[in-house]
């Protein structure tokens, strides 16, 4: 057993809420909202692999970081180029907001920590954030987006978080196996 | 006449040695194939090509993000970044079955297989 309190509750509650609030509610997402939740999502992963960058102590968790800074990059500037071509206005919610303190109270964690605390507590962070945002894309933001384009681009940037929560847990065992 | 007979049987024999040449050089450009990698989802399609020396290989990246195609032998081939929407060629030299990935992404692997022209 090895239960310790973990820093993603935050995030993990913020996804978890909106999950339960769409549901009971019934009150999906407009398309406005879900742009502010990806470009949000994004920008707090970037901010994250910033930190990481400076602070990080091995090179694969330094590589990880530039990985996650480059691709939620691409990711945000395919979605700001279509809500432009869309003429969508990302509409700030709930759940962006969430999102938002969940992400500056992660960097304000991780700013406490150097060395190997901050790469284990950075990795472990970054799992919880792709598995809480695969969850959010696969039950509220596919199924409510009503533009095609939109819906179309979220299914097509689904296997890189897919790829980056992959990444992220062989990280983690990496830390694990060699710092116990 | 004589000088002229060999005149014009040394004029043939250039010709044929020329016209040969030409044929050859003809048969091996048209020998030599272009092949296309698709990255997308985060893959490489087909994730085994197979290939003949001095045949040219494509890597059109359609993913949201960048990625590389480098061969996991020291000093191999190494597109290094392919920007969304780019695109990277390599012509295969030498025979061999090379292993690849994306430095990106280490879950990204995929073959280059080089076969000697037949």
């Amino acid at each position: 057993m090895n239960l310790k309190p973990v820093p993603k509750l935050a995030l993990l509650t913020a996804l978890a809420v909106f999950a339960f609030n769409a549901q009971a509610q019934s009150s999906a997402p407009t398309d406005p909202q879900i742009a502010a939740i990806v470009v949000t999502a994004n920008q707090v992963d970037i901010d994250a692999g910033n930190l990481a960058l400076k602070k990080g102590d091995s090179k694969d968790v330094k590589a990880f970081a530039q990985t996650m800074v480059r691709d939620h990059t691409g990711v945000n500037q395919a979605a700001t180029d279509l809500v432009h071509k869309l003429n969508v206005t990302p509409e700030p919610n709930a759940t962006s907001e969430s999102l938002k303190k969940g992400g500056d109270d992660n960097l304000a964690k991780l700013k406490t920590l150097s060395g190997k605390a901050f790469d284990k507590a950075y990795v472990q962070h970054e799992v919880a954030y792709h598995e809480a945002v695969l969850a959010a894309i696969d039950k509220t933001l596919i199924p409510d987006a009503q533009n095609a384009e939109l819906k179309a681009l979220l299914v097509k940037v689904r296997p890189a978080f897919v790829a980056h929560l992959d990444h992220a847990k062989h990280l983690e065992m990496e830390l694990n196996g060699n710092g116990g | 006449m004589a000088t002229a007979a060999n005149r014009l049987a040394i004029g043939v024999r250039a010709a044929t040695v020329t016209l040969c040449i030409a044929v050859g050089a003809h048969a091996s450009l048209a020998q030599a194939k272009t092949w296309t990698v698709k990255i997308a989802g985060m893959q490489f399609e087909p994730a085994t090509v197979t290939v003949v020396r001095g045949d040219t290989v494509v890597w059109v990246n359609d993913d949201v993000v960048a990625h590389t195609a480098t061969s996991s032998v020291a000093g191999g081939f190494d597109s290094h970044a392919i920007a969304p929407g780019g695109k990277w060629q390599y012509q295969a030299k030498a025979p061999g079955r090379y292993t690849y990935a994306c430095t990106f992404h280490p879950t990204m692997q995929a073959t280059l297989i080089v076969k000697e022209k037949p």
